[in-house]
């Protein structure tokens, strides 16, 4: 039996990037139906009570690049946005710790006592970072203009592009340029001595991506998460209340207080291609929905190559999409704890668990990292980027117990001889492993543990190959490039048919980014 | 002092850095009121207010603990070589035993920062400044032979600023500093406790730093304490320096100027010449970090200029009258941007101005376009009354507004 | 006595050097040439590294040179004689199936197609696809890059027409170069190629030089820079009859014929600055002389940091230079042989080629793995050739000499300092590889020598070894080669300029940074 039901918009995927065109969408009148195929909203924005009582954000863990104007413009505080500050960043050591906070003079005392001109330096780094972001947000704020053959309104923004760059002073077009081109560990080199506060600031330019941090092309990665924009400051990290899921809520609610209709466990097979134009969508239980034009939250692989027939699209395209590079590289690991961690160079309860944790004391620990899994393993001893939801909101965890999420990296997707149980308990037996190294009492506080290597990812969250940005941030991936060229506008080879997931311009994160332009570029068109 | 590695708890300390002071300052603030500087706290007041404390340093004797100063040693064969490259002012007739004041500026010739120099012996160096400076010393020595040294931490410093400063430090020092001139540094014992003590301050009046080192400095505030109680000695904040630095017309970096190192964008850099500092800037055969830039600026006259001005005492008096009030004046200084208006169009802005309670006049510091900078000029200067913008008359007057004679005297 | 004040002072004697120096006396401009060594050629000479035996110091065969040189100098084919061989380059296999690259691309095709169909099939459309691309580059290779921030409309109008040559492969060719350039090599083999001997041997060729591995972003801009006069042949490699010392010497006789003074010996020390400018250089032995202008062959560091000296350096131009990356990532060692060195599967006549020891892209990864860790690579590539071949005169009677590129052997090791046991080492390690592919080659040798980066900063005087005077990467490409602020061959000095292949477009025996030089100060 099938439905027959008439909608102006259908989003395949109640990932926040779909909430938010359809908040877009809905707010504009149009009537706009959701389809998720899990029982919850959010993709990889969500949260799940994983274990009896303990809360897990079980993908994505912080919210950073969350825009300001769609917070504004879709009035998220009212529908429960709430986000606690992440302010400090703690690295352990060996025998010592880095830990830097949002005070500008605790933090230059602090690096001081590693290095004198480090500190002196990183006073001047954030500002002239501040300089950059500003430089960069104008080009991720365009749509991404048609390479290939740029229409005049392409060619205007183009001009408008370049008409800024050359009003940038010297020095932040130099670094904008060597931003772009670099590896975050030359980049760095440049500025610091110290290496755990290089390794530390590195390991954001590896973050969902196959690379390692002397690798060309980490830099930009690092600006990408450079540009946290909360209260308008840069790189101020947050957590929001109840878990990133609840973000993903006030997203949803938002668009249902302006009529959006979101329909859960109802996944989406095919669209439904009609000479050439998207009129429907057809779900795996054999309804089908019609409307007039369909939007897909989905990266680009499951966009194309899932949700459509290759014969429906261009030659050319199909292969720009299969060559798009969509490598899984991290793995999440969550932890029940029955107790605070204690960390050996820093013991004790304290600020420092109130922000991020992260595992990266030298440029070689995330070099050799990146070396097992370039060939095929997961990581021995993985970079980690640890935070304690529960110690910044309680009601994460049973009273006096804590969740502790780690982001870990690298884990292959394509491992060798492929992810088994066994492999996934070594991997997370390798993480705790690491982990034990810096606060040894962990493993007696561990009441539960999920492990989800890429696979997982792929499974539950339907991130292909468990990529958690929709496809890798490298430069060739950028921009015009996002996802392939020449429909980079968010617009696809199927009349009709839109894109707003993450594997568009600007990419990944919990931006609601690409969810805000993709709708504000249909309402613009229809 | 550095966190211990294995701390417990966080705390004040844990998280500030503070002044081998601190212990005898913390008692001492009874205002509980703090500022922070240079990664210290350092108090703002003792008293509730603080006049008193502005009082002592114009008519007996402040003691104001000035650790938070970046203290760099420069030494090594090339050190007068480096330090004539870094700064503006010509090093070479810098005697020993003596200190100059100078700023440093970026190749463009904007300023970076400015302290003072004090030439220990042939090739040492001492140089405070505002701000750290270690990278940007040791980017300009490559392939000197220089050796660069932060000493913040090592020398603990007191200013004792006053006219009385000098019979405080004669009545414990070994040797009498009746001969020191301005701009002088000699070694003494007080009380056998061995410090170096310049004549130098930022109050615009007679008075002294003393260097000491940090295990010596609680010894040495007690003294001072002891000895200068019948000399009025008293304990001054932040609050009375700067109401002292502003009627000497002393630049304070961050309020006054941004150093061309963090400014960003080019507006916001100034040269020498824009600060008042052409003084400082010596240009001669020898080139130094911006000289080029600088020698081109002096040609064509700068743009900009940092002048003293006084707010007309009768007109805002005026103002105030009309809404049946008397004239509200500044408690302390302040560092907000004042618009400067001439003829309806704006031609600049003070940057720190206060009631100067000894001269009894409304003054402040302004940048103004060298087109109006004239002396004698009278501009329009923003002022709230009741809620209400108003213009009121501000003269550019002669800098410094309070100069005696006893600052740079030395007694017969 | 007063010296003559010179209309330019050319500092080094290496190839942009002189050909600088020719194309300016050619403009009948007074010229005077300072190299520091009894031999001109810096890294196309040779020298002896074993009584009787001789060695390309560095460069054993070119990829190009560039045709306007070879104009304006007027040099005729007969002055410079390519050799150009059928097997161009011959991959190696331990077991004998070994890839020739023949100039014939039916014929590597063929040789291709006995490790695998998929990949022979594909051959063909990849040398067109390297071609195109390098067709956009190549306009590119002849100017002097813009100042983007001071780019005006006619400097974009006149950017737009580089573009020509590529819209005209279509609207897809720009968006097949903006979005290969960064990739790393394995990825843009992975939409080709299956074997691992070709794969590893392709990404050899993008890391050529390079301190990076394979898997390091924007191995591909490397592999076109090598690659981009190539055409069809892909990984080609040309021979000069003589030898590349001859490449010195005709342009050294030419620069003489227009009336460059040159003087050998003659260490220069310092460039005498006043106010900004600089009048002159002072040589080693104390003597001064004066030029309206000075052109300097060498790297930025020695050029602008040694030569000019900090007091006519600024800080924040101090900056941009202590941040070009440098890092020579490649040793060159010299075998003296008995005899002809016999390889499975190549017959004696096929010798006179390139071979290339990369079996895979992990085995390079891995090679650069532990450069990355501070060390030099165990199992390194290796690339090859039989010198005494094409330059009969490296050696006598039926001796051979047999020169190797070796890489990853960094300038700076982590934990040890250079030494004659490490270098051994290093020598003995070659040397077990190439038993492997070469019949009884130990027993053939009469002596070796090798050079690491760190040998090459004290006889070349190059920084770090860096043969390209500087990375070839992509923030160091273009507009961004040597620093973004002094991409246009000049520096901070006004009359100072600089032709070494630190500039725009990098390295190479091939001159097109002196012309580009010629032209943008003469303009």
């Amino acid at each position: 039996m099938s439905k027959i039901d008439k909608y102006d918009v259908i989003i395949i995927g109640g990932g926040h990037n779909g909430l938010t065109a359809a908040a877009y969408l809905s707010k504009a009148g149009k009537k706009v139906l959701v389809l998720e195929r899990r029982h919850v909203l959010g993709g990889a924005a969500v949260t799940e009570e994983v274990f009896p009582g303990f809360k897990f954000s079980v993908c994505s863990y912080v919210v950073s690049l969350l825009k300001a104007n769609v917070i504004r413009e879709l009035m998220l505080p009212r529908f429960g946005l709430e986000i606690l500050p992440l302010e400090s960043t703690f690295t352990p050591l060996d025998n010592d710790y880095l830990f830097r906070t949002s005070d500008y003079d605790q933090t230059y005392k602090e690096i001081y006592r590693h290095s004198q001109k480090d500190a002196e330096n990183y006073m001047r780094f954030g500002p002239l970072m501040g300089q950059v972001g500003m430089a960069v947000r104008p080009i991720l704020e365009t749509i991404a203009p048609n390479a290939i053959r740029p229409s005049f309104k392409d060619l205007m923004s183009l001009k408008s592009l370049f008409n800024h760059v050359k009003g940038l002073n010297n020095e932040t077009f130099e670094y904008l340029c060597k931003l772009m081109t670099m590896s975050s560990a030359d980049f760095l080199d440049e500025w610091f001595e110290f290496e755990p506060l290089k390794s530390t600031m590195a390991a954001s330019g590896i973050i969902g991506t196959f690379m390692g941090p002397r690798s060309p092309g980490s830099a930009y990665v690092m600006l990408h998460h450079y540009m946290g924009d909360i209260d308008g400051s840069f790189r101020a990290w947050g957590f929001q209340r109840g878990g990133t899921g609840e973000l993903s809520m006030t997203i949803a609610r938002s668009a249902m207080h302006f009529g959006t209709k979101i329909l859960t466990e109802a996944a989406v097979n095919k669209v439904i291609v009609k000479n050439g134009s998207a009129i429907g969508v057809a779900l795996e239980n054999g309804d089908e929905y019609k409307s007039d034009i369909v939007i897909s939250g989905l990266d680009p692989k499951l966009t194309f190559l899932k949700m459509l027939d290759e014969s429906d699209l261009p030659e050319d395209f199909v292969n720009d999409i299969k060559k798009f590079r969509i490598r899984g590289s991290s793995g999440k690991v969550n932890l029940a704890l029955d107790g605070l961690p204690n960390f050996t160079s820093l013991p004790g309860n304290g600020p420092h668990l109130r922000g991020a944790i992260s595992i990266s004391p030298s440029y070689d620990h995330l070099e050799k990292a990146y070396d097992d899994a370039k060939y095929g393993n997961f990581s021995k001893e993985p970079y980690m980027d640890i935070i304690l939801p529960s110690v910044i909101d309680p009601e994460m965890a049973p009273p006096g117990k804590h969740v502790m999420s780690c982001f870990v990296q690298y884990a292959p997707y394509n491992i060798n001889g492929g992810w088994d149980d066994t492999k996934r308990e070594a991997f997370g037996d390798a993480v705790v492993n690491t982990l034990a190294r810096f606060a040894p009492n962990i493993k007696d506080l561990i009441l539960h543990r999920q492990v989800l290597t890429p696979m997982d990812l792929e499974k539950t969250f339907g991130l292909t190959e468990g990529n958690i940005f929709h496809g890798e941030l490298t430069l060739q991936q950028l921009f015009s490039f996002r996802p392939a060229v020449k429909w980079a506008d968010y617009t696809t080879p199927i009349k009709n048919y839109f894109q707003c997931g993450s594997g568009t311009h600007p990419g990944g994160g919990v931006t609601g980014s690409p969810g805000e332009m993709a709708a504000k570029k249909i309402l613009k068109i229809w | 002092m550095l966190q211990s590695k294995n701390s417990m708890n966080f705390t004040a300390n844990t998280q500030m850095k503070t002044s081998p002071f601190f212990e005898r300052t913390s008692k001492l603030n009874t205002s509980q009121e703090w500022k922070r500087w240079g990664g210290y706290l350092s108090a703002t007041k003792y008293d509730l207010n603080h006049d008193n404390e502005y009082f002592a340093i114009r008519t007996k004797a402040g003691l104001l603990d000035i650790s938070p100063l970046y203290k760099y040693r420069i030494a090594g064969k090339d050190s007068s070589l480096f330090l004539n490259r870094l700064v503006t002012r010509d090093i070479k007739i810098c005697k020993i035993g003596q200190v100059m004041y100078s700023t440093w500026c970026d190749e463009n010739g904007k300023v970076i920062d400015d302290g003072t120099i004090q030439r220990l012996g042939e090739n040492d160096f001492r140089l405070t400044s505002a701000e750290p400076n270690l990278s940007w010393l040791e980017l300009n020595s490559y392939g000197m032979d220089v050796n660069i040294y932060d000493e913040s931490n090592k020398i603990a410093a007191l200013a004792l600023q006053g006219p009385k400063s000098r019979d405080i430090i004669n009545s414990i020092s070994s040797k009498s500093i009746n001969s020191l001139k301005f701009f002088e540094i000699m070694n003494t014992k007080l009380n056998d406790i061995n410090v170096s003590i310049s004549r130098t301050g930022y109050t615009g009046d007679l008075g002294y730093e003393i260097w000491i080192k940090p295990d010596d400095s609680i010894k040495v505030w007690d003294m001072l304490i002891k000895f200068g109680k019948n000399y009025g000695i008293t304990p001054v904040g932040l609050n009375a320096l700067d109401i002292s630095r502003i009627e000497a017309s002393l630049i304070l970096l961050d309020v006054d100027y941004i150093s061309s190192r963090t400014a960003l964008i080019e507006d916001r850099k100034s040269s020498p010449f824009e600060l008042g500092l052409g003084w400082t800037v010596k240009l001669n055969d020898e080139s130094f970090v911006g000289s080029e830039a600088l020698r081109l600026e002096k040609k064509n006259p700068s743009e900009w200029r940092f002048v003293g001005i006084e707010i007309l005492w009768d007109n805002l008096e005026k103002l105030f009258k009309n809404v049946g009030l008397p004239p509200d004046l500044p408690y302390g200084a302040w560092r907000d941007s004042v618009p400067l208006y001439y003829r309806k169009n704006q031609v600049g802005y003070a940057s720190s101005g206060c009631w100067s309670p000894i001269l009894k006049k409304y003054i402040a510091l302004a940048h103004v376009n060298s087109k109006y900078a004239g002396l004698d000029t009278v501009l329009d200067f923003e002022i709230k009354v009741e809620h209400f913008r108003h213009l009121t008359p501000a003269k550019i007057v002669k800098t410094p507004f309070y100069n005696p004679n006893r600052k740079m005297s030395c007694p017969k | 006595m007063v010296n003559k004040k010179y209309d330019y002072i050319v500092i080094g004697g290496g190839l942009n050097s002189l050909i600088a120096a020719a194309l300016l006396a050619k403009k009948k401009k007074s010229v005077m040439l300072f190299e520091s060594n009894d031999s001109l050629g810096g890294m196309a000479s040779t020298s002896e590294f074993s009584p009787g035996f001789r060695c390309n110091l560095v460069y054993d065969y070119i990829k190009w040179l560039d045709e306007r040189v070879l104009k304006e100098l007027n040099i005729q084919k007969d002055d410079i004689e390519l050799i150009i061989n059928d097997i161009y380059r011959v991959s190696l296999d331990l077991d004998g199936n070994h890839i020739f690259f023949h100039r014939n691309n039916k014929k590597t095709i063929e040789s291709i197609s006995k490790i695998s169909k998929s990949d022979a099939d594909k051959w063909n459309d990849f040398t067109l696809f390297i071609s195109k691309i390098s067709s956009f580059l190549k306009p590119l290779y002849k100017i002097t890059p813009p100042n983007i921030q001071k780019m005006g409309l006619r400097d974009a109008i006149s950017m737009k027409n580089l573009l020509n040559p590529i819209l005209s492969h279509g609207t897809r060719g720009i968006a097949d170069i903006l979005r290969t350039l960064p990739m790393m090599m394995p990825e843009l083999l992975d939409e080709w190629f299956e074997s691992k001997l070709l794969r590893g041997t392709l990404a050899a060729s993008g890391i050529h030089h390079l301190n990076q591995g394979p898997y390091s972003a924007a191995t591909v801009l490397n592999f076109l820079h090598h690659n981009i006069y190539s055409g069809l042949n892909i990984l080609d490699a040309k021979f000069i009859r003589g030898g590349t010392n001859s490449l010195s010497s005709v342009f050294s006789k030419k620069a003489k014929d227009y009336g460059v003074i040159i003087k050998n010996n003659s260490e220069v020390i310092k460039i005498n600055c006043n106010n900004g400018n600089c009048d002159g250089v002072t040589l080693a032995d104390g003597q001064i002389f004066f030029s309206k202008n000075i052109i300097s062959g060498l790297d930025q560091e020695n050029t602008c940091i040694k030569l000019l000296g900090n007091e006519n350096l600024y800080p924040n131009v101090r900056t941009q230079l202590n941040n070009i990356k440098y890092r020579g990532s490649t040793a060159r060692l010299h075998f003296a042989l008995k005899s002809l060195p016999k390889i499975k599967g190549i017959n004696d006549d096929q010798m006179q080629t390139v071979f290339s020891i990369s079996p895979s892209i992990n085995y390079l990864e891995k090679a650069y793995d532990e450069v990355k860790y501070g060390n030099f690579s165990s199992s390194p590539y290796i690339e090859f050739c039989i010198s005494s071949i094409i330059d009969p005169s490296l050696a006598k009677d039926n001796n051979h000499v047999l020169s190797a590129s070796i890489q990853y052997i960094p300038y700076a090791l982590k934990n040890n300092k250079w030494s004659d046991k490490l270098k051994n080492d290093i020598i003995n390690n070659v040397t077990s590889i190439l038993d492997k592919y070469i019949t009884n080659f130990s027993d053939d040798i009469i002596d070796s020598s090798i050079s690491t980066p760190y040998d090459f900063e004290s006889t070349l005087n190059n920084t770090e070894g860096s043969f390209n005077h500087g990375e070839m990467t992509l923030d160091q490409f273009l507009f961004m080669r040597p620093t973004i602020s002094s991409s246009q061959y000049r520096t901070h000095i006004k009359n100072l300029f600089i032709c070494s292949p630190s500039t725009h477009p990098g390295g190479g025996l091939h001159g097109a940074n002196a012309i580009n030089m010629i032209n943008e100060i003469t303009k």
